[in-house]
This record gives C-alpha cells, structure tokens and sequence, in this order.
C-alpha cells in the first residue's frame, strides 16, 4: 500500500508500524522502548510523530501503516516533543558517562546529542536511587541510569520466559527489580545487557575493562552447541592496542555480544554464548610433544607420521569443533588413505547443571559443527573393538576419553592432564584463530573471522594433517 | 542542597520463600476463586492480596509468592501487583491504621489541623506507629467524602465530618 | 418533578437501598419490559436515541461505546467503573449506598444489549459501606433469580462479579482498570486497539461509569427520546453534581445540564461559607481547569458552555474555593495527588509529576525562583498530549489554569517567599 512519509511516497507492508516502515526508508526514528522482538511497550514516547495531520502525536511503534497514511517526523511539534521527553527522560538521570560502560554506544547519548535539549531545566537535585546492584553474579544494575522503558522485563517475560524482571513500586518511586524465589539465574539473561539502551545494566565481567571505542568487533560463531548462534567478539583496535603490561590483553578478547542472524538465533545468545571468550580463553595446548615430554613440532610431526605409517587400522575420531574446512582438508589429506577409518567424535557433552536443550536456542548436542562432520564422514559410532591400533585424536580429550592400549596421536587445541599420556601431541589453533564455516544442526551454515593470530608454534589443523600425508 | 532520596529499598535476599499455605487462607482462596469465571484465574491476584492483608495485617513476599503458586500466575505479576497499589501494606502496622485524606475538598474544609490533632493525640509523625501498636497514621488521597469533608478511614470504617471532638470520640472508642 | 429525575426520586431512608423499596418504586420494570418485549439492539438503540454521555468524566456517547462493539464475537465483557476517585466527585458512592440495585438492573439491562454472560464491578478498594451495600443488593437479586442463570426465567444468564481496587487513582481509566481486573498493575494501554475491541483478556469489552450504567434503567423505562429532551440538546439528561469546598451545604444535587452554576453554589449549596466573597470555581473534578468568580457568573453545566470557557464538565465535582485561599498552596495539594497516583509507565508523566510537585514545594518553602514559575508553565506543554493515559492531561490542566488565572500569588509567593494569603488553605 502506498503511505506518505515525510512528503514522499512509499510503498508500506500490511502489518508494519510506522517505526519499521521508516526504518525502511532510512529515516530513523528515535526510540527506546521499541524492540521488535519484543510486545509494543510503547512508554517512552520519543518515537511521536504527527499522523494524518492530526494535533495529538502518535508513537510510530503502536501505528500500523494504513493506505494513504501520512506521517510527519519532522514536523515542529515533533522535534518539540522529542525536546520535551528528552527532558523528562533525563531529569534524575545521573550522567554517568564519565564511569559509565554504555559510553560510546548508548542511545541516550546519541539522542541527546541529536534531539535533546542543550540543557537541563531542572533547578532541583536528582533523585537518587541504587547503584551497582548485583542483579546476578553477571549482571550489575544501576536504577539511576534506568530510564524504566521495560525491555529488561519483556525480554524475561516474553523471550526467555524465567520472568526474572518486574517493574514494582509506582510513579517516580518505580524501579526495576529481581523477582521471584530465587537469584536470576536465566541462562539467557547477559541478553537484557545488550538491549538495555542506556548503562543500567552492564555485565559484570566486562565492567569497566575497556571504553567501547577502544574495541571492535569480529564476526565469529559460538562453539557451545548446535545451534552455533552468530557472534561478536571484541578486540582492541590496531591503533589502541595496549602496550603494557605484556601483550596479554591484547591477545584477549574483551567481550562478546550477539550478532543478529535471522536464520539461526535471531538477535539473542545464551550465556554461555556471552562467555565464549573465557572459554576460549582456557588454558592452550602451545607445545608439541613425543612420548610426554616437550619436542619441536618437526619431531612430533615426525613421530605421528612413522606412527601412521607402522598402523595397520588407523582410526581418525574427527572433532564436531572442526571446521568445514579443516574437515575438508582431512578429507583431502588422510580421506583416502587405505584401512584409515574417520569418525565422528563429539567432544563436548553438556556438563552437570547445564542446560541440556530448550525452547528458545539451546541444542543438547553440545558441539558446533557436528553436521558438517557427519555431512564428510557419516555417522557410525566409534568402537573400539573394531581393532584400531593408532587412534588420531582430534579435540577435547578426557579422562574417559583416554585410550586404552593403543598408541594415540593428540591434536589438542586446549592444555589437559589426558594429553600427557598421548604418544604425539600436535597443539592446533580454535576458530578464534581462523576463518572458516560451521553447519548447524539445521544445516543452515555460518561463517566465522578469525580474531587473533594463532600463537607461534600452534599448527592449523588443515596444515597439520597435509603435513601427516606426506 | 540536601540529596532528595525517594526511597530507602531494603536489598533483597538472594532466595524468597513462599509462605506456606494454611488450610484456612487456602478455604478462602478457594472461595473466591470460585466467584470468578475460570479464564479469568488471573484477576485474583487483587482479592487474594486483600485477603492475605485482612488476615495478617500487610503483605510480604513471602505471601506474594504464595498467591503466585496457587494462582500459577508469575511470581513478577503478583510482586509488582503488592507493590504497585496504595492499599497494601508491605511491613506490619498497628491495630488501628488511621488514614486522613490530604485532597482538595478536605484539605479546603481543614485536612491540615485533622492531621495535626491526630499527631498530637497520638503523639506520632504522619507514617509512624504509637509505641503500644495500637495506631498507625496515613494520608491518603480522596475518599470519596468531598460533601462530609474532612473525612478519614481507620481500618475499613469511613469517619467524617471531623472536628477535634468528634476525633477524640473516635479515638476513644478504638482499643 | 420526579419524571426529571433519574435518582433523586425518593427519600432517602435506612432502607430506600433494598431489593424491596426499589421495586416499590418500579424498580426492574424496565429490566422486565425489555427482557421480554424488547431485543438487545433495540436497548442500545435506546440508548443511542438518549444521548446519553458517559459520567465518569470523559463524556463519550454511550450509545456509541456499545455500538463498536462486534455482538458475534463469543466472549463479551462488561466493566462497570465503581473506582470513583476524581478529586471533588462522590455521587457513583451515593448510587452504591442508596440506589445499588438501579445500578444492578442498569448493568443487567447493558449486559443484555451487550450479550455479556459475566460483568465486572469494579469497586474501588476503600469504599466500605458502598461494597456492603452493592454485594447486600446482589445477594438479594440472586436471591430472586434476577442475577444469574435464566433471569427472570428467560434465556438470557448473567453474572455479576464484584472486584475491588487496591488504592489506585488510575484505575479509573478504563484500559488501567482492565489490566487491574487481570491482576496485575493498573497501568494504562496503548490504544489501538481499544477496549470495544480488544479489552478484558483481549475479549471486546465495555466499561462504563456507575451513573452511566444506573441511567440505563430510566432511559428504557421511559424511552431514549424523553431523556434526549432533557437538559441541553447535545448533552442532554440530569446529572448528580456534587459540590465541596468552601460552601454552607456541600453535598449531591441532581439537575439537568444546562444549570446555572452560579446558582447550584449560591442557592442549592447555601452559597460561600460564612458569606465570603467566591474567588475560583474547579468545575468538574480536580483534573478540570479552574474558573475565576468572574468566570462563573454566567456559565451553565454543560459540555458546550465549559469547553467555551476553556474547561470541562468532567465528572460533575464543582470544587468552590472562597476569597482569602492561597491558590499556591492549593495547587500543591493537587500536584502531590496527581505525582503519588501517577503509575509511573511512561516518561513525561513520570517525571513530570514529580517534577511539578518538587517545584512547588520548594516554592511554598520559600525557595521558588522565576525560572520555577517558567517551569510551571513550559512542563505541562511537554506532558499533554504525550502520555499513553489522560492523567498526563489530568496533571497538567490544573498547573497551567491555576498559573494563567491566578499568577500574580505565584509571583508574589516566588519575590517575597511566602503566601500572600497565609498559606490559608480553610476560612
């Protein structure tokens, strides 16, 4: 249908409000409130705008775009009102930005900057209210810098359903609250972060780490589950990496967000998506080793290859971590190799007390590419009766991983105690290190970029095994 | 300039329990619940709240979570419902809650000099319980008594038409 | 003459509320007549040809409200409004002591047009005597099969539920009062959609005032037209204002609209208390703008003269404030009123009202400045016509007329840093 915006005519989908429809058209319309993931709040009121040149402004979140519509964003009295509810927004909010973490990507200061009054009217001091609140273990929140636009609570409401959040007390004395029995422990709780539009609530982990400027972000998948939602993790810029002391936190990633991706996890992640860089961030496998003891990466490289040599029934177990195109490069390298056996191994089993599957994201196949895996090399269950005597251990590796009685080649990305008792270990790079593809449970594929350089005397997987071929 | 601070919040406990439901208040919650049509469970949210400050005399948490477990309603809802409207009270308060309506047509026909015979009477601020937790004194908004004004209700029972006699009568009737 | 009067038809005695002397005085004739002679649309065009105005303060034609509603749909509710809370008003209380079952057939006769099986009182949570006395008329009319199953062993059933607030202001507006009545905060709706449409659990539902609903009776009793000829033409019928403040006999007095205000002061209420001179008029509930004495002289209780004088009739609460009042003060009682009940959803009410009410007290305290009284003046024109509810419009009209009409004490308040009537709120 055609609705004017604006002055100018444009074609609006049934069903859209307003706010989407200008979006469409690259006119943007402040708001707070609206999400379009979550119901039409609309409490506060930035997004007015004169409709049908009617005196009383509408909130473009809650007007659907009917025929011949006409909408004003421009108009005098909707730069006044966006002037007005700014003020009002901002009356007993603290001004934190000097301490605040949402500097640098928070709407209040954009909106300020753009549609807000130069000062302050108000000859009376701030209300104040709770500070440093520790909503959970991972989240602080800070009453004073809510402006109560209620995303927080919709989100536990509507999207993860813990109901975790409320808005209790009335008028100005209102504030965000946990509520019900127990401590907000909403495995996708780190979401309400990312969508709170001001520095009300900030993760714990991240907080005061680095200014937001300082950072950028590199497009990557989590390696949690199946779902392999798309992620942002952030790294200090080039220019502002940090000189002292050591390059630790350079080579670390500071935070990671959700990257919206309609075709697998919309704009959430769970928590342990959130967490990815601490998990990355374990302890590495960095040293190359033959019979336990520590080797050059020739020697050990060296040793796997006599070892495959000498087997009889090699066994690759491939890891549901790889890569599509390290698997391809197995494929390539070992694939056609006489009486050598690939399976498919997932590494990762869902640990006591961790989710195990659920109606929003969380698969219980605890491994990102085991499609892809199972797309190259099938999926007939490892035995070990089968009678494989060199087994080539690609991931993870446990104690009850641990094979008895048959010489084992590690390709470890991560330090553990079992790999000590492998006869070579190869330390190999995560996907951090990379670029490269997952296929999630639904065979739908995402792509990742690699974040940091891999540590010196860490192969590529890929290299590793057209090393072994040779 | 002094800090204007709104409210004093009590930091929550990292867990709340229920309080357990007793057979009565469960016989009372039954019965109301049968007055209302079954797609509508939710709307008892508000009576049961009555219910349970009738009974003990205000609304903890506790009893917000226990609602919420009979009526299978988020705990949120019935948390942010007790502390959302005027009349429940959120710690105990004495026998006789007095509560003198500030508004317009009382404060015109001397809501003021209600409210400061009753604190000196009392010998308490506006907010305050007596010692003996015989009186708690509140103001309230418009009661509805703007013809019979200045009005107060203590507990459920309208008093109006004040005047410093017709209030130390009442007084003494309260035990 | 009793035919012109909706309510005040009988004397009120210790027992004009029951089931027994209200049919003595015809009560449930009409409920009866139209049960059996007469179909549901021909009750809403009854109502529809009276013109009756909605009483609870908005003033939107009754007839109108039932007609949007889609009759097929499977689930229909009906909310009666008992919250009476506007400053200045209390006659939905004097309906629920003395006239419940006209308020109970009117509700039957509304539910019958509607096609609703369960309708809702919402009963404010303070009223004590109101509550006892509606669920006292209700048992009685259970009692003879006039609520419930088959009433008046006809097809038509209906439930009465009767649901009290819990001390919210807000929850008489109408999309508040069905989030309340779904048990949860009384915060106002967005709308679109509305509640004819999408209201109670998501069911189309009607919600109409006390008066409004206990006007049904007359009006099928007596026809659509007979009311239309009431009062002015186009807000026709009585209506039950209720006068306080400064005046010798404050109280109810029903009178078609078009009455003279001067004279419901001067002559139905006794006039200013102890002779005074009259210095302002609040017309229909605190949230309507003030009136000089000047202003009141010549203008008549209607929609039309009000909204000429730049105000409404509102709900019928005529507030009457007598010379030597210090309207500064005054207005303060309304800004703490208006920022305790504001629900805190949405920003410029939020903030504002508070803001509002800081301001003023600061200036009563003696600390005001200039740039306060700009203030005053600049917040509401960022309030009204911004918020999801009217409250926003409620806080902001009493602010803005208060300070056009009476300036001068805000200013002499602001330069010497006190009252210039001594802080007089009683004479």
């Amino acid at each position: 249908m055609k609705v004017t915006i604006n002055g100018r005519e444009v074609e609006a989908h049934e069903g859209e409000n307003v706010l989407q429809l200008a979006r469409r058209h690259d006119i943007e319309i402040p708001h707070f409130c609206y999400h379009q993931k979550l119901s039409v709040a609309g409490n506060c009121r930035l997004c007015l705008v004169k409709v049908n040149g009617l005196p009383k402004l509408m909130p473009a979140c809650n007007v659907v775009a009917m025929p011949d519509m006409k909408v004003e964003t421009e108009a005098e009295e909707v730069k006044k009102a966006r002037r007005d509810v700014m003020q009002f927004i901002l009356l007993n909010h603290p001004v934190d930005c000097g301490i605040c973490d949402k500097a640098g990507e928070c709407r209040l200061q954009d909106y300020q900057h753009e549609y807000g009054p130069a000062e302050s009217r108000s000859a009376d001091p701030k209300i104040h209210r709770r500070k440093l609140v520790e909503l959970s273990p991972r989240i602080s929140l800070d009453n004073e810098r809510c402006i109560l636009c209620s995303r927080c609570v919709r989100f536990t409401r509507e999207i993860s359903k813990s109901n975790a959040l409320g808005i209790v007390e009335r008028g100005a004395q209102s504030f965000v609250e946990r509520t019900g029995e127990g401590p907000f422990d909403d495995p996708y709780s780190d979401n309400v972060i990312g969508i709170c539009p001001v520095g009300a609530l900030l993760s714990r982990d991240f907080l005061y780490a680095s200014r937001v400027w300082f950072l950028e972000p590199v497009r990557s998948v989590c390696n949690g589950c199946a779902r392999g939602c798309s992620v942002q993790v952030w790294r200090r810029r080039k220019e502002r990496e940090q000189q002292a002391p050591g390059m630790a936190r350079t080579h670390s990633a500071y935070r990671v967000t959700a990257l919206d991706n309609p075709a697998i996890n919309g704009p959430w992640i769970c928590n342990k998506g959130f967490d990815l860089h601490k998990t990355m961030a374990r302890p590495r496998a960095l040293q190359a080793r033959t019979g336990g003891s520590a080797a050059t990466l020739e020697t050990a490289l060296d040793a796997a290859r006599a070892l495959l040599a000498r087997a009889q029934r090699p066994a690759v177990l491939a890891s549901a971590h790889a890569s599509n195109e390290e698997l391809d490069a197995l494929a390539a390298a070992l694939g056609s190799r006489p009486k050598l056996q690939v399976y498919v191994r997932e590494d990762c089993r869902p640990a006591p007390g961790e989710v195990v599957e659920d109606h929003l994201l969380i698969r219980a196949d605890k491994n990102p590419n085991t499609t892809g895996a199972r797309q190259r090399f099938g999926d007939r269950p490892f035995d070990l009766a089968a009678g494989h005597d060199l087994l080539l251990l690609w991931g993870e590796v446990g104690e009850a991983d641990v094979p008895d009685g048959v010489r084992w080649i590690h390709l470890a990305s991560f330090e553990s105690p079992a790999s000590a008792r492998a006869d070579v270990v190869i330390p190999v790079s995560t996907h951090f290190e990379r670029a490269g593809h997952f296929t999630n449970f639904e065979g739908t594929l995402n792509a990742f970029e690699p974040v940091f350089d891999k540590p010196p005397g860490v192969l590529h997987a890929a290299d590793a095994f057209r090393e072994l071929a040779r | 300039m002094s800090v204007h601070v709104v409210s004093v919040v009590p930091k929550r406990p990292a867990t709340v329990a229920a309080t357990p439901l007793d057979a009565t208040l469960r016989a009372q919650f039954d019965a109301l619940r049968a007055v209302y049509p079954t797609e509508a469970t939710p709307s008892l949210v508000l009576p049961l709240l009555h219910c349970v400050q009738e009974q003990r005399g205000w609304v903890s948490e506790g009893d917000a979570l226990m609602i919420a477990h009979y009526l299978g309603v988020p705990a949120v809802q019935v948390e942010e419902a007790a502390s959302w409207y005027s009349m429940f009270r959120r710690a105990p308060a004495g026998r006789h809650v007095v509560k003198v309506c500030r508004n317009i047509a009382c404060s015109l026909r001397g809501a003021e000099s209600v409210v400061a015979h009753l604190e000196s009477r009392l010998g308490i601020k506006v907010g305050e319980t007596t010692a003996d937790g015989r009186f708690t004194l509140q103001t309230v908004e418009c009661l509805a008594s703007c013809g019979t004004a200045p009005a107060m209700q203590v507990n459920d029972t309208y008093h109006e038409q004040l005047t410093a006699e017709r209030i130390d009568a009442i007084l003494g009737e309260l035990s | 003459m009793t035919e012109d009067r909706v309510f005040f038809n009988h004397a009120v005695t210790g027992e004009s509320h029951t089931l027994a002397e209200y049919r003595e005085r015809g009560g449930y004739g009409a409920l009866t007549r139209a049960l059996t002679t007469m179909q549901p649309v021909d009750v809403e065009n009854e109502m529809k040809a009276s013109g009756l105005q909605g009483r609870g303060g908005a003033g939107f034609p009754v007839g109108n409200k039932w007609g949007f509603v889609n009759k097929k749909a499977p689930i229909i509710y009906l909310a009666c409004n008992a919250d009476e809370g506007e400053p200045g008003t209390f006659k939905d209380r004097w309906i629920l002591e003395h006239a419940p079952h006209q308020l109970v057939e009117g509700v039957l006769l509304a539910s019958y047009a509607l096609g609703v099986r369960h309708a809702f009182i919402y009963i404010r949570g303070e009223f004590d005597l109101p509550l006892r006395r509606l669920q006292h008329a209700l048992a009685e009319a259970r009692a003879v099969g006039l609520v419930g199953e088959r009433i008046l062993g006809g097809a038509f059933s209906c439930d009465i539920i009767v649901h009290r607030g819990a001390g919210a202001y807000v929850c008489g507006e109408e999309s508040s009062l069905l989030n309340s009545l779904e048990g949860r905060k009384g915060y106002p709706r967005n709308k679109p959609p509305f509640p004819a449409v999408k209201g109670l659990y998501q069911k189309p539902t009607v919600v109409n005032n006390v008066e409004t609903l206990s006007t049904v009776p007359w009006v099928i009793a007596n026809g659509g037209a007979k009311y239309a000829a009431l009062g002015v033409k186009k807000n026709p019928g009585t209506r039950l204002f209720g006068v306080s403040g400064h005046v010798e006999r404050p109280g109810l007095f029903e009178r078609p609209t078009g009455y003279s205000l001067k004279q419901l002061i001067t002559e139905d209420a006794g006039g200013v208390l102890g002779g005074r001179a009259l210095k302002a008029v609040i017309p229909g509930g605190s949230s309507t703008p003030i009136l000089t004495a000047a202003e009141v002289e010549n203008i008549t209780l209607d929609a039309e003269a009000m909204s000429r004088a730049g105000t409404m009739s509102g709900s019928g609460g005529v507030i009457v404030i007598a010379e030597g009042t210090c309207m500064v003060r005054l207005l303060q009682v309304l800004t703490r009123f208006y920022a305790h009940e504001s629900c805190g959803q949405c920003s410029p009410c939020r903030e504002g009202t508070d803001w509002m009410n800081r301001i003023l007290e600061r200036v009563i305290a003696g600390q005001g400045t200039a740039g306060d009284l700009d203030n005053l003046r600049a917040i509401p024109t960022g309030i009204s016509g911004n918020t999801v509810c009217a409250l926003g419009d409620a806080a902001s009209m009493p602010v803005t007329s208060f300070l056009r009409k009476f300036g001068d004490e805000f200013a002499y308040y602001v330069a010497h840093g006190r009252s210039q009537n001594d802080g007089r709120l009683t004479v």
